[in-house]
């Protein structure tokens, strides 16, 4: 169960499915992120790949639980289905499919699947996150 | 004018590339908090950030992940990309504003894909700081045409 304003690493439930809202992929996200990061977009109204897997990280903390007390973001294992196109409406849904504990804390393995205003899915794959544990085991 | 790209069959096993170093500054994370919508307080909170081990805001991982794929630009001719396959990364070290990165890649593996008129690059990728420390390293796989 999830009580208070933080989620901790004991008030992870595996399998827990959670759908972010929606957001619209505009010319000026992809003019930003090319100015940010000089990565260039491909001619003709694609949307860079890395852009839309940045912008789910940020959809992630818009879900009903309050946010996870993330230490670290550890890795990520990351697949690309489909071209998002400017103009194409992108939602998330994230799915926790595993949780180990450390003696600090605990690495939370998150299923995150990017699906466009058809639901069809987008981009796919898993972030692994050092999550805060609620109490610190006595040393 | 002459295309300036590099198509899949001129890409080599074996290539290796460094690109120039980029200073991340204070004004990165803060567009990048905006354009992404992580306002994590690893990255947005200056006080909070001087009670942990971190002791300051440290740059979004993903921010870096997308400055090395710029920096991959400044790094080697571009490839004829036409598209983004997938990648496996791990974040091992923070990036803190003033932090100097650069990125070292280097082509591990070319594979021929189901439709003839492309194939998959991988290169391996890492990211490094001013003190030569990895600070981020992993694998992505390109989508490249092939010459037509």
């Amino acid at each position: 169960m999830t009580t208070g304003t933080l989620t901790y690493f004991e008030d992870i439930v595996v399998d827990k499915i959670q759908e972010t809202p929606a957001i619209t992929v505009t010319e000026a996200h992809v003019a930003m992120y090319d100015g940010l990061t000089r990565d260039l977009s491909l001619a003709g109204g694609g949307v860079p790949d890395v852009l839309a897997l940045c912008m789910v990280i940020g959809l992630g903390w818009r879900v009903k639980d309050p946010p996870m007390v993330v230490q670290a973001f550890v890795g990520l294992d990351w697949k690309v289905m489909k071209e998002l196109r400017v103009g194409d409406t992108m939602h998330s849904r994230s799915r926790i499919i595993s949780k180990r504990a450390l003696r600090d804390g605990g690495l939370v393995v998150d299923e995150r699947t990017i699906l466009d205003q058809h639901d069809e899915i987008v981009q796919q794959g898993k972030f692994t996150f050092l999550v805060a544990k609620r109490q610190k085991e006595a040393s | 004018m002459a295309d300036p790209r590099r198509y899949f069959d001129e890409i080599e096993l074996g290539e290796e590339y460094e690109s120039p170093g980029r200073t991340v500054t204070e004004a990165d994370i803060v567009m990048f908090a905006g354009l992404s919508g992580d306002y994590n307080v690893l990255h947005t909170d200056a006080e909070f950030m001087k009670t942990t081990a971190f002791g300051e805001r440290i740059a979004h991982g993903l921010l870096c992940l997308a400055i090395q794929s710029g920096l991959f630009t400044r790094a080697t001719a571009p490839y004829a990309t036409l598209g983004f396959g997938g990648l496996r990364w791990k974040f091992k070290v923070p990036v803190k504003i003033g932090d100097t990165i650069k990125l070292k890649a280097k082509v591990v593996e070319k594979k021929d894909l189901d439709k003839p008129d492309r194939g998959q690059i991988t290169l391996d990728r890492t990211i490094v700081n001013q003190h030569g420390e990895v600070v981020q390293q992993g694998q992505t796989d390109l989508i490249v045409q092939k010459r037509p």
